[in-house]
């Protein structure tokens, strides 16, 4: 089995969790690196491994306080890229987590909703 | 904030390897957090590392000035009493630090009369009469006697180079002045410094005046800027407690510095350029400023007026437009950050070009949000 992608978190990186044998899936803290095409190009190769045999379930989880416009691109490209689970008889999902009041995120997170096509679902928190 | 205010500091301050001027409030927090960042910037400059301890220990004594001078006096407490401006900036091997903080009328005899005995004493009697205060003290009314002062005298090797300017009828603004030299253990005097006290007061009244917060010109690289935002980010919360607006401005300021970084006219291995916050009624004013290569100057004013071209919800649809675009430039942005800043802002993208020579122009933005 694909070993885990497990990345911690920096000050403009995020933390990332990727295990595909604990069915767990999640990208957490804030994303603001200058070059991001740097940092996600890693977890582009990891996917790229991953869509060969994913899990029937794959449930990603969002928990990102803050993300700059370069990494917002690359957060839509993996979007793109999960999206493909779904063309291979498997299930994807993505929880989208904002704070409530924080209009950024949950504004961010509605846009991805509009133009993707998996199940999105925003989850507010207190 | 005027957009011209963006020149104007920067053309005073371009020789500056880093120049930091902040005016508003002083709390504990917010202090930290300057030395923090002046100690980096320190760090940062081989030829000033070595003395790192020694400016932020004065650093330190002048924020307990601004702070305790600006404390309730008699009951009267001014609206701003814990407000304050810093300056701190380096250029070639000098570091200077500026602060100027409220002092009421009544003491400024007294606050004189220690500043002239202070600076009338040679290095040991200096030596003596801190040894004296320490052990004869009962502490004065504001918990001083000049020990502070002393001390700044002590560690700075100079007389202390201060100004006292009207404020109102009750309140003075008191300034001071110290300059640390690399190469020289001790500067005797100041009288030959290249940056005049006057001068940092003209910042300041300007800043005043403009109801501009912070305003930083120096390496805008991604490691350089951090603590930056932070600070910024710490001061938001203190200026609005709305945390929507907060994040919008740090979101503003992460992708107009970012954009500073990627695109701007490079001089040696330097990203340099200045930014400047600002209020304004309800709303934040963000001004940037950098070189820019005189060759790109047509293509960027092509690409603000295009976005300034559109309305809000023709901007989102080009940003979501822009999302899905498969191609990256190669300088590691996305070529969405001015589109998604300007949708959030209550006016177009403000911009203005100014040609410096054959090579280069300087690009003002001026945005409010």
């Amino acid at each position: 089995m694909l070993t885990k992608l497990d990345l911690k978190g920096t000050r403009d990186t995020p933390e990332i969790v990727f295990d595909p044998e604990n069915n767990r899936f999640e990208i957490s803290g804030s994303s603001l690196p200058e070059d991001s095409n740097k940092f996600y190009d890693q977890i582009f190769d990891w996917i790229e491994v991953y869509l060969k045999a994913p899990n029937k379930n794959t449930h990603l989880i969002c928990k990102l306080e803050y993300f700059n416009s370069s990494s917002a691109k690359m957060l839509y490209q993996l979007f793109i890229e999960l999206e493909k689970i779904k063309d291979l008889g498997k299930e994807i999902v993505v929880s989208w987590h904002f704070e409530s009041g924080d209009k950024l995120i949950e504004e961010k997170g509605l846009e991805y909703q509009s133009i993707l096509d998996i199940p999105f679902e925003m989850i507010e928190s207190n | 904030m005027n957009i011209n205010s963006t020149f104007w500091f920067f053309d005073r301050i371009k020789e500056d390897n880093l120049c930091l001027l902040y005016n508003g409030d002083f709390s504990d927090d917010i202090t930290n957090k300057l030395i923090e960042l002046s100690e980096y910037n320190i760090n940062n400059i081989d030829s000033l590392h070595k003395m790192k301890k020694k400016a932020s220990f004065l650093m330190a004594e002048c924020f307990q000035n601004i702070v305790r001078h600006g404390e309730s006096l008699d009951g009267k407490v001014h609206a701003s009493a814990n407000e304050g401006f810093f300056l701190t900036k380096n250029w070639q091997d000098t570091y200077y630090i500026t602060s100027g903080n409220l002092i009421e009328n009544k003491k400024i005899e007294n606050l004189e009369r220690q500043l002239e005995k202070v600076n009338s004493l040679d290095k040991d009697e200096l030596k003596l009469l801190y040894r004296e205060v320490l052990e004869n003290e009962e502490i004065s009314d504001k918990g001083g006697a000049g020990l502070g002062l002393i001390e700044m005298a002590r560690k700075s090797g100079q007389k202390l180079d201060y100004v006292f300017t009207d404020f109102d009828e009750n309140f003075a603004l008191f300034y001071n002045q110290i300059v640390l030299k690399s190469n020289i253990e001790n500067v005797e005097s100041v009288s030959d410094s290249e940056f005049k006290i006057d001068e940092a007061i003209n910042y300041h009244q300007r800043m005043v005046s403009e109801e501009i917060l912070v305003i930083h010109k120096g390496d805008f690289s991604q490691d350089a800027i951090f603590p930056v935002l932070r600070i910024i980010e710490d001061n938001l919360q203190k200026e609005n407690k709305d945390a929507v607006s907060k994040k919008k401005i740090f979101h503003i300021l992460v992708e107009l510095l970012q954009n500073i970084s990627r695109h701007c006219l490079k001089e040696g291995d330097k990203k340099e350029g200045i930014f400047l916050i600002g209020k304004s009624d309800d709303c934040f004013v963000v001004n940037t400023g950098n070189l820019i290569d005189n060759n790109v100057v047509d293509k960027l004013k092509e690409n603000i007026d295009f976005i300034n071209s559109h309305n809000g919800k023709e901007l989102k649809d080009l940003y979501l437009s822009k999302l899905r675009e498969r191609n990256l430039p190669n300088n590691g942005g996305a070529g969405i950050g001015l589109i998604d800043i300007a949708r959030r802002l209550i006016s177009p993208i403000n911009y203005s070009i100014k040609k410096l020579d054959d090579k280069k122009s300087f690009l003002s933005i001026n945005v409010i949000a």
